[in-house]
């Protein structure tokens, strides 16, 4: 199995390296690994403590590190990922891509743990860290009301749950948890490694990961064996309408909609539905809801690929409420009905083109795709191009067709208590 | 016919070409081969600061509303009825604008429509439109703006330490100005801003991406000069409120309905100028590391004690009528935090700086133009950052190369307790 991605281009000056642990959690694990991500990116054997990672770091001109987490659908993916420069542009061609790799194999593979059990210190103080990012999500109130939105749609699902995890599994996480947790990182995940960037004289960057790994990173998971979307989306829910109220002078409404009966190319179409629903200033919503209305200042819809969910977003005032789902209603209605303009659907197809494009010119962009392509579609060959020639492909009648598959289950409202605006 | 300046920097592989065109409109081209997307950008050296300068038509000097450089901004993407970020959008072009304090830009990014994007950014900008109708819809929808802003704390604190440090200087306000002041906005305030910041002498194209060189600066005058071009030698009059150099109060404080608090601690320093300004932005950044990175036992201390998780981060902004340094941090103890923070800036301003870190940071900060370099956007910022302070494109790469501990010394001698002040939006218990 292949599991080392390059991806050359000499037009940039440094290197990305991403070392990528996806799997299977349930609620409580997630938590666990939410929580190990955040105790591994601050201490290990030889670095202690974060002031010794960052110490060793500034000594390799700029080199930066991180570990990050996101939901791959119903999947938990934990990442390790540094940043350097191309030794051709350093001093004395100083090779600091070794010294990443070598430091990145410190971090995962020797982590700060004795007995079986990781630095009780630094749980304690990470655990207070990611109890924070629990409490203060409700601190941006567009990305909570995004959030409760996916949590309506996804109930009981990892897709549905928060990033960081449940406040009350996290408070109760013991360090020896955490070990069985980083163990079944290690073991029971698809291991995904990609390399990016100006690879000039780096060249034989897969073998020196090999001989710095080791057996190591064979993991015993490929993408094809892990399920993205653990709900069949085949069920018809009645819409479901709920409020919350919050001291804001702005309200956030939102609606949640499933994509019903998903089919392997709705992918593309639904790009494209979604490019002309409210992710492009030409679309209906930006158009109608926003300029023709002046209900919003901020409106948009996102798709999530992996779970066939889109929702659509909006900071209005809480008058509005009621003029505002009849907006959104009918310009959901419009593209069911097949009312988009030759112009409407041409501009949603070529701002998806573009971006695709442009997407090469970023060399953790074209990582990231890589890395969601192969799960989303089990295939690791899938190129900018075919994806490119893909969107070209789709008619309206496919935008009509997947638009009568598109179901409105949750109408959310962050309710403003404050907005006594005119 | 014009001359065109290269400039070359060896250390980010780079290089930026520059013409001032017969019409006045300055033109800088950063070459990026390889790289599809092109980014054009089309500003004017006008923000949110500037109320008060002489009518270029009529010559007499002129007050006008607050938030109305970005109101302009509004109304000139803007074409008959339609949104320019529509219009870019339906020939595949991604586009937007924004104003600052000092300036506005417009621009788009295309891999493939280089020169009808060029063509579509000029006839916006050259072709203003306001009607009453449209300048009360925009009232609605720049009204929306204003109060996300105001729902958002990081905001909040960051404006109320620009007002606790500012009497009289426009930057204590909004950009987008307040509810009040945009509704006494009107169409023919709006066609006397635009003529007399929107002259091409005050106004700059910025390119960057693979382009032919020539092509794109001949592009850019066939466009502009097929419109009506005010001929303007001389630069815009501007004029400022005497700001005085004390701050207005110590302390601002308010409560919001979030969980974690926010605090800033803001230090009001002298205006600076041109290259100065670029300096003391390295110089902080290369502070922050020094001092109060993760790197540091301040912050090691900070983190032990449950005061920090995040390291704060300290950041200089500067322009020709306000300098000032600000530190962000978020904290669940405020009172500890900022105890703890004004002791160990006085400790750090009495000790001997360490030259080793020092030399460790320089080249960390080297390292990171480089790979920052990667990405287009930080390309145009350094443009954007030159024009503005009329420096060469790369003296901040110079500035780097030859910056001192001296330099270090004098930072953290300008952050005194006269000029200091504490911003903080508290959670509610």
């Amino acid at each position: 199995m292949k599991q080392i991605y390059k991806i050359d281009n000499n037009k940039f000056n440094s290197i990305y390296v991403s070392f990528n642990y996806t799997m299977n959690v349930n609620k409580e694990e997630l938590s666990k690994s939410a929580l190990l991500a955040s105790v591994m990116s601050k201490s290990s054997k030889k670095y202690k403590t974060q002031t010794d990672i960052e110490k060793h770091l500034s000594k390799l001109y700029g080199s930066n590190f991180d570990v990050n987490v996101q939901k791959v659908g119903d999947l938990y993916s934990i990442e390790f990922r540094v940043e350097c420069v191309n030794k051709k542009y350093l001093p004395n061609n100083v090779d600091v891509l070794n010294d990443c790799l070598e430091f990145l194999n410190e971090i995962i593979y020797n982590p700060n743990v004795e007995n079986e059990n990781f630095d009780k210190d630094i749980v304690e103080k990470e655990r207070e860290s990611i109890l924070q990012k629990i409490l203060s999500r409700r601190d941006d109130k567009t990305a909570y009301a995004v959030y409760r939105t996916e949590q309506l749609l996804c109930n009981g699902q990892i897709a549905g749950e928060f990033l960081f995890g449940d406040e009350e599994i996290v408070k109760n996480i013991t360090s020896s948890d955490l070990y069985e947790q980083y163990n079944k990182m290690l073991n029971e995940s698809c291991i995904t490694v990609i390399v990016s960037g100006n690879l000039e004289g780096h060249e034989n960057v897969d073998e020196q990961i090999k001989g710095i790994f080791k057996d190591k990173i064979d993991s015993k998971f490929s993408y094809d064996s892990l399920e993205v979307n653990s709900s069949r989306n085949d069920k018809n829910i009645d819409v479901n309408e709920v409020s919350e109220s919050q001291e804001t002078a702005q309200s956030i409404i939102t609606f949640g909609m499933r994509v019903l009966n998903p089919k392997d190319r709705d992918f593309y179409v639904l790009n494209v539905y979604n490019a002309i629903l409210g992710s492009t200033p030409s679309s209906k919503l930006f158009q109608n809801f926003r300029e023709k209305e002046s209900l919003a200042y901020t409106v948009r819809s996102r798709f999530y690929r992996f779970k066939n969910i889109i929702v659509i977003y909006a900071g209005i005032q809480k008058k509005n409420y009621e003029k505002a789902k009849k907006v959104i209603y009918d310009q959901l209605n419009q593209i069911v009905n097949g009312e988009i303009s030759k112009e409407e659907f041409d501009a949603a197809k070529q701002s998806i083109l573009s971006d695709l494009i442009e997407w090469e010119d970023s060399k953790i962009a074209i990582a990231k795709m890589l890395f969601s392509n192969l799960f989303a579609f089990k295939n690791d060959k899938i190129t900018i191009k075919d994806m490119y020639e893909n969107i070209q492909k789709v008619t309206l009648e496919d935008v009509k067709e997947v638009a009568n598959r598109i179901k409105v289950e949750q109408i959310y409202l962050l309710g403003g208590e404050a907005d006594v605006q005119n | 016919m014009y001359k065109i300046n290269a400039n070359i920097c060896d250390e980010l592989n780079e290089t930026t070409y520059y013409t001032k065109l017969e019409n006045g409109l300055s033109v800088y081209i950063c070459k990026k081969p390889g790289f599809k997307k092109k980014i054009g950008m089309f500003g004017t050296k006008y923000g949110s600061v500037i109320n008060d300068f002489v009518d270029i038509k009529t010559g007499k000097r002129i007050k006008v509303p607050d938030g109305i450089a970005h109101f302009l901004e509004h109304k000139l993407f803007e074409k008959e009825g339609a949104n320019a970020l529509d219009l870019f959008s339906k020939i595949g072009v991604s586009s937007n604008a924004y104003t600052t304090f000092d300036h506005t830009v417009y621009y788009f990014e295309t891999s493939e429509k280089f020169e009808e994007s060029i063509s579509l950014l000029v006839k916006l900008i050259k072709e203003p439109y306001f009607t009453d109708e449209n300048v009360a819809k925009e009232q609605g929808i720049i009204g929306q703006e204003i109060m996300m802003g105001e729902d958002d704390p990081e905001y909040r604190v960051y404006f109320n330490a620009i007002k606790a440090m500012y009497q009289k200087n426009n930057v204590r306000i909004d950009i987008a100005g307040t509810i009040d002041s945009i509704a006494k906005i009107n169409k023919e305030l709006l066609y006397t801003c635009y003529n007399t910041f929107y002259n091409l002498n005050n106004m700059f194209f910025v390119i960057i991406g693979d382009v032919d060189v020539e092509d794109t600066i001949k592009l850019i005058e066939k466009n502009v000069n097929s419109y009506d071009n005010l001929k303007v030698d001389k630069e815009v009059e501007i004029f400022f409120d005497d700001e005085p150099k004390e701050i207005n109060t110590k302390e601002i404080k308010e409560e919001m309905d979030i969980f974690m608090p926010q605090i800033y601690i803001g230090y009001k320093l002298d205006v600076l100028k041109n290259e100065e300004i670029i300096k003391n932005a390295i110089v902080a950044d290369i502070v922050s590391q020094m001092y109060f990175s993760k790197i540091t036992g301040f912050f090691n201390d900070e983190y032990n004690k449950g005061v920090l998780i995040e390291a704060p981060a300290l950041v200089y902004e500067g322009s020709n009528s306000f300098s000032y340094i600000l530190i962000a941090a978020q904290t669940l103890k405020l009172e500890e935090y900022k105890k703890d923070i004004f002791d160990y800036i006085e400790r750090i301003k009495k000790e001997e700086i360490n030259e080793e870190l020092f030399n460790t940071i320089k080249n960390k900060k080297i390292g990171s133009l480089v790979i920052e370099d990667d990405n287009l956007n930080n390309c145009y910022r350094r443009v954007i950052d030159s024009i503005l302070t009329q420096t060469d494109i790369y003296a901040d790469v110079k500035i780097l190369n030859n910056l001192k501990v001296e330099d270090i010394k004098s930072f953290l001698d300008s952050m005194t307790n006269d000029n200091r002040i504490v911003s903080i939006i508290n959670n509610k218990k």
